[in-house]
Protein backbone atom coordinates (compact mmCIF):
# COMPACT_ATOMS: atom_id res chain seq x y z
CA UNK A 1 0.00 0.00 0.00
CA UNK A 2 3.10 2.66 0.97
CA UNK A 3 4.50 1.75 -2.43
CA UNK A 4 0.95 2.97 -4.61
CA UNK A 5 0.67 6.22 -2.46
CA UNK A 6 4.32 6.96 -2.69
CA UNK A 7 3.81 5.94 -7.20
CA UNK A 8 0.67 8.25 -6.99
CA UNK A 9 2.62 11.15 -5.45
CA UNK A 10 5.60 10.86 -7.46
CA UNK A 11 3.55 10.63 -10.35
CA UNK A 12 1.60 13.26 -10.11
CA UNK A 13 4.50 15.50 -9.01
CA UNK A 14 6.42 13.94 -12.34
CA UNK A 15 3.51 14.90 -14.75
CA UNK A 16 2.61 18.09 -13.22
CA UNK A 17 5.99 19.87 -13.65
CA UNK A 18 6.39 18.22 -16.71
CA UNK A 19 3.22 19.93 -17.77
CA UNK A 20 5.06 23.41 -16.23
CA UNK A 21 8.67 22.71 -18.10
CA UNK A 22 6.74 22.90 -21.69
CA UNK A 23 4.42 25.58 -21.00
CA UNK A 24 6.04 28.38 -18.41
CA UNK A 25 7.65 31.09 -20.90
CA UNK A 26 9.96 31.90 -18.04
CA UNK A 27 12.68 30.03 -18.75
CA UNK A 28 14.21 30.34 -15.56
CA UNK A 29 11.03 29.28 -13.77
CA UNK A 30 10.86 26.19 -16.49
CA UNK A 31 14.21 24.66 -15.70
CA UNK A 32 13.31 25.13 -12.14
CA UNK A 33 10.41 22.94 -12.50
CA UNK A 34 12.59 20.22 -14.91
CA UNK A 35 14.53 20.03 -11.12
CA UNK A 36 10.99 19.03 -9.75
CA UNK A 37 10.40 16.64 -12.50
CA UNK A 38 13.51 15.13 -12.37
CA UNK A 39 13.61 14.31 -8.52
CA UNK A 40 10.44 12.73 -9.20
CA UNK A 41 11.88 10.45 -11.52
CA UNK A 42 14.65 9.53 -9.15
CA UNK A 43 11.72 8.14 -6.41
CA UNK A 44 10.23 6.61 -9.33
CA UNK A 45 13.74 4.61 -9.51
CA UNK A 46 13.40 4.06 -5.71
CA UNK A 47 10.30 2.13 -6.00
CA UNK A 48 11.82 -0.04 -8.94
CA UNK A 49 14.39 -1.26 -6.90
CA UNK A 50 17.03 1.16 -8.95
CA UNK A 51 19.02 2.89 -5.97
CA UNK A 52 22.57 3.50 -7.75
CA UNK A 53 20.56 4.63 -10.73
CA UNK A 54 18.36 6.88 -8.89
CA UNK A 55 21.32 8.84 -7.01
CA UNK A 56 23.13 8.94 -10.56
CA UNK A 57 19.88 10.92 -11.62
CA UNK A 58 19.98 13.36 -8.83
CA UNK A 59 23.94 13.81 -9.24
CA UNK A 60 23.99 13.79 -13.07
CA UNK A 61 21.03 15.35 -13.89
CA UNK A 62 19.47 17.42 -11.11
CA UNK A 63 23.33 18.10 -9.90
CA UNK A 64 24.92 18.62 -13.57
CA UNK A 65 23.05 19.37 -16.19
CA UNK A 66 20.18 21.54 -14.51
CA UNK A 67 23.21 23.54 -13.28
CA UNK A 68 24.38 24.15 -16.89
CA UNK A 69 20.92 25.17 -18.13
CA UNK A 70 20.99 27.69 -15.35
CA UNK A 71 24.37 29.17 -16.07
CA UNK A 72 23.61 29.43 -19.76
CA UNK A 73 19.95 31.38 -19.12
CA UNK A 74 22.09 33.73 -16.71
CA UNK A 75 24.51 34.24 -18.88
CA UNK A 76 22.40 35.30 -21.38
CA UNK A 77 20.11 37.04 -19.37
CA UNK A 78 16.32 37.63 -20.19
CA UNK A 79 16.13 38.36 -23.56
CA UNK A 80 12.78 38.25 -25.26
CA UNK A 81 13.15 37.10 -29.28
CA UNK A 82 12.89 40.56 -31.29
CA UNK A 83 9.90 41.02 -33.02
CA UNK A 84 9.21 37.24 -34.03
CA UNK A 85 5.65 36.64 -35.09
CA UNK A 86 4.81 33.09 -34.51
CA UNK A 87 2.83 32.33 -37.71
CA UNK A 88 1.68 28.64 -35.86
CA UNK A 89 0.66 30.11 -32.69
CA UNK A 90 -3.40 29.99 -33.81
CA UNK A 91 -2.66 26.18 -34.29
CA UNK A 92 -0.95 25.34 -31.51
CA UNK A 93 -4.01 23.08 -30.05
CA UNK A 94 -3.53 20.79 -32.87
CA UNK A 95 -0.15 19.91 -30.70
CA UNK A 96 -2.13 18.52 -27.92
CA UNK A 97 -4.65 17.08 -29.86
CA UNK A 98 -2.32 14.91 -31.44
CA UNK A 99 0.02 14.37 -28.96
CA UNK A 100 -2.71 13.19 -26.63
CA UNK A 101 -4.12 11.02 -29.14
CA UNK A 102 -0.37 9.40 -29.18
CA UNK A 103 -0.44 8.46 -25.90
CA UNK A 104 -4.18 7.29 -26.44
CA UNK A 105 -2.52 5.19 -28.92
CA UNK A 106 -0.06 4.06 -26.84
CA UNK A 107 -1.80 2.94 -23.89
CA UNK A 108 -4.77 1.25 -25.96
CA UNK A 109 -1.90 -1.02 -27.62
CA UNK A 110 -0.33 -1.80 -24.13
CA UNK A 111 -3.54 -2.44 -22.82
CA UNK A 112 -4.33 -4.85 -25.45
CA UNK A 113 -0.70 -6.42 -25.75
CA UNK A 114 -0.15 -10.31 -24.40
CA UNK A 115 3.03 -8.56 -22.14
CA UNK A 116 3.73 -11.38 -19.94
CA UNK A 117 2.89 -10.11 -16.14
CA UNK A 118 1.96 -6.86 -16.85
CA UNK A 119 -0.68 -6.20 -14.50
CA UNK A 120 0.69 -8.97 -11.87
CA UNK A 121 1.96 -8.40 -8.89
CA UNK A 122 5.56 -7.15 -8.58
CA UNK A 123 7.67 -10.14 -8.18
CA UNK A 124 10.64 -9.75 -5.55
CA UNK A 125 13.80 -8.92 -7.66
CA UNK A 126 17.18 -9.81 -6.54
CA UNK A 127 20.10 -7.60 -6.43
CA UNK A 128 19.94 -6.01 -9.45
CA UNK A 129 20.04 -1.87 -8.56
CA UNK A 130 22.87 -2.43 -6.08
CA UNK A 131 26.36 -0.40 -7.39
CA UNK A 132 27.95 -3.86 -7.36
CA UNK A 133 25.73 -5.46 -9.47
CA UNK A 134 25.70 -2.39 -11.73
CA UNK A 135 29.56 -2.72 -11.62
CA UNK A 136 30.10 -6.10 -12.15
CA UNK A 137 27.58 -5.86 -15.26
CA UNK A 138 29.50 -3.02 -17.07
CA UNK A 139 32.44 -4.94 -16.54
CA UNK A 140 31.85 -8.52 -17.60
CA UNK A 141 28.57 -8.00 -20.13
CA UNK A 142 28.40 -4.15 -20.99
CA UNK A 143 32.31 -3.30 -21.25
CA UNK A 144 32.40 -2.41 -24.86
CA UNK A 145 29.71 0.27 -24.51
CA UNK A 146 30.89 1.63 -21.16
CA UNK A 147 34.30 1.90 -23.01
CA UNK A 148 32.38 4.06 -25.97
CA UNK A 149 30.66 6.11 -23.27
CA UNK A 150 34.00 7.27 -22.43
CA UNK A 151 34.66 8.32 -25.96
CA UNK A 152 31.27 9.95 -26.16
CA UNK A 153 31.78 12.24 -23.27
CA UNK A 154 35.26 13.16 -24.31
CA UNK A 155 34.20 14.12 -27.92
CA UNK A 156 31.71 16.54 -26.40
CA UNK A 157 34.16 18.21 -23.98
CA UNK A 158 35.80 18.61 -27.16
CA UNK A 159 33.07 20.30 -29.31
CA UNK A 160 32.14 22.26 -26.09
CA UNK A 161 35.56 23.92 -26.16
CA UNK A 162 35.82 24.52 -29.70
CA UNK A 163 32.16 26.03 -29.44
CA UNK A 164 32.78 28.33 -26.90
CA UNK A 165 35.97 29.64 -28.30
CA UNK A 166 35.36 32.94 -29.36
CA UNK A 167 35.68 34.09 -32.81
CA UNK A 168 33.42 31.27 -34.68
CA UNK A 169 31.58 32.73 -36.69
CA UNK A 170 28.06 31.31 -38.06
CA UNK A 171 27.59 33.57 -40.99
CA UNK A 172 30.52 34.22 -42.33
CA UNK A 173 33.35 31.62 -42.16
CA UNK A 174 36.24 32.05 -39.25
CA UNK B 1 -1.96 -6.35 -3.60
CA UNK B 2 0.76 -3.70 -2.14
CA UNK B 3 2.90 -2.93 -5.29
CA UNK B 4 2.52 -1.21 -8.33
CA UNK B 5 2.20 -3.26 -11.84
CA UNK B 6 4.46 -2.37 -14.70
CA UNK B 7 1.53 -1.08 -16.47
CA UNK B 8 1.44 1.82 -14.37
CA UNK B 9 5.07 2.66 -14.61
CA UNK B 10 4.25 2.57 -18.79
CA UNK B 11 1.62 4.37 -18.52
CA UNK B 12 3.56 7.39 -16.25
CA UNK B 13 6.36 6.55 -19.39
CA UNK B 14 3.98 7.21 -21.75
CA UNK B 15 2.57 10.43 -20.60
CA UNK B 16 6.11 12.27 -19.80
CA UNK B 17 7.17 11.22 -23.31
CA UNK B 18 4.10 13.25 -24.02
CA UNK B 19 4.75 16.23 -22.53
CA UNK B 20 8.25 15.83 -23.92
CA UNK B 21 7.10 16.00 -27.36
CA UNK B 22 4.70 18.74 -26.62
CA UNK B 23 7.62 21.07 -25.33
CA UNK B 24 9.53 20.26 -28.69
CA UNK B 25 6.63 20.87 -30.93
CA UNK B 26 5.50 23.99 -29.09
CA UNK B 27 8.82 25.67 -28.47
CA UNK B 28 10.82 27.70 -30.88
CA UNK B 29 13.61 28.56 -27.78
CA UNK B 30 16.46 26.08 -28.69
CA UNK B 31 17.28 25.81 -24.94
CA UNK B 32 14.08 25.16 -23.76
CA UNK B 33 13.25 22.25 -26.99
CA UNK B 34 16.45 21.01 -25.06
CA UNK B 35 14.84 21.11 -21.71
CA UNK B 36 11.54 19.18 -23.49
CA UNK B 37 14.43 16.50 -24.63
CA UNK B 38 15.36 15.50 -21.36
CA UNK B 39 11.65 14.99 -20.26
CA UNK B 40 11.79 12.43 -23.00
CA UNK B 41 15.06 10.90 -22.51
CA UNK B 42 13.60 10.53 -18.59
CA UNK B 43 10.57 8.96 -19.59
CA UNK B 44 12.75 6.60 -21.64
CA UNK B 45 14.94 5.85 -18.86
CA UNK B 46 11.45 5.01 -16.52
CA UNK B 47 10.74 2.31 -19.32
CA UNK B 48 14.44 0.63 -19.04
CA UNK B 49 14.21 0.61 -15.30
CA UNK B 50 10.88 -0.65 -15.25
CA UNK B 51 11.23 -3.42 -17.66
CA UNK B 52 14.50 -4.11 -15.58
CA UNK B 53 12.63 -4.83 -12.55
CA UNK B 54 9.52 -6.92 -14.05
CA UNK B 55 12.26 -9.30 -15.49
CA UNK B 56 14.85 -9.08 -12.73
CA UNK B 57 17.52 -8.07 -14.80
CA UNK B 58 20.22 -5.46 -14.25
CA UNK B 59 20.69 -4.56 -18.55
CA UNK B 60 18.17 -2.07 -18.14
CA UNK B 61 19.43 -0.29 -15.61
CA UNK B 62 22.98 0.05 -17.66
CA UNK B 63 20.87 1.06 -20.40
CA UNK B 64 19.31 4.04 -18.80
CA UNK B 65 23.10 5.09 -16.90
CA UNK B 66 24.16 5.09 -20.83
CA UNK B 67 21.05 7.34 -21.71
CA UNK B 68 22.46 9.62 -19.09
CA UNK B 69 25.63 9.48 -20.47
CA UNK B 70 24.86 10.59 -23.62
CA UNK B 71 22.18 12.96 -22.61
CA UNK B 72 24.95 15.23 -20.68
CA UNK B 73 26.73 15.01 -23.98
CA UNK B 74 23.90 15.80 -25.90
CA UNK B 75 23.28 19.03 -23.53
CA UNK B 76 26.97 20.09 -23.45
CA UNK B 77 27.12 20.46 -27.10
CA UNK B 78 23.50 22.25 -27.54
CA UNK B 79 24.11 24.47 -24.85
CA UNK B 80 27.37 25.30 -26.50
CA UNK B 81 25.37 25.70 -29.71
CA UNK B 82 22.97 28.08 -28.45
CA UNK B 83 25.85 30.10 -26.98
CA UNK B 84 27.75 30.49 -29.68
CA UNK B 85 24.17 31.73 -31.98
CA UNK B 86 23.91 33.95 -28.92
CA UNK B 87 27.28 35.46 -29.42
CA UNK B 88 26.21 36.39 -33.22
CA UNK B 89 23.55 38.30 -31.52
CA UNK B 90 21.26 36.28 -33.68
CA UNK B 91 17.55 35.24 -32.35
CA UNK B 92 17.12 32.11 -30.33
CA UNK B 93 14.76 30.94 -32.90
CA UNK B 94 14.89 27.38 -34.46
CA UNK B 95 12.94 28.86 -37.33
CA UNK B 96 15.25 31.95 -37.82
CA UNK B 97 18.12 29.35 -37.92
CA UNK B 98 17.73 27.65 -41.11
CA UNK B 99 21.01 27.85 -42.80
CA UNK B 100 23.80 25.41 -42.99
CA UNK B 101 27.49 26.44 -43.94
CA UNK B 102 30.41 24.25 -44.03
Amino acid sequence: MAEQIIFVIAAAAALMSGALVVTLENAFRATVALIVTLVSVAVIFLLLAAPFVAAIQIIVYAGAIVVLFLFVIAYMGDRPAPGLEDRLAPYQAFTWIFVIALIGQAGIMLANSNLVGLYDEPAATDDIGSPEAIGRAFIDDYIVPFEATSAILLVAAIAAVLLAKRGVNFEGGR
Amino acid sequence: MSGVPLFWYLMLSFGLFGLGLVGVMRRRNPLLMLLAVELMLNSANIALVGFARQWNNTDGQIFALVVMAVAAAEVVIGLGLVVAVFRQRLALNVDEMSSLKG
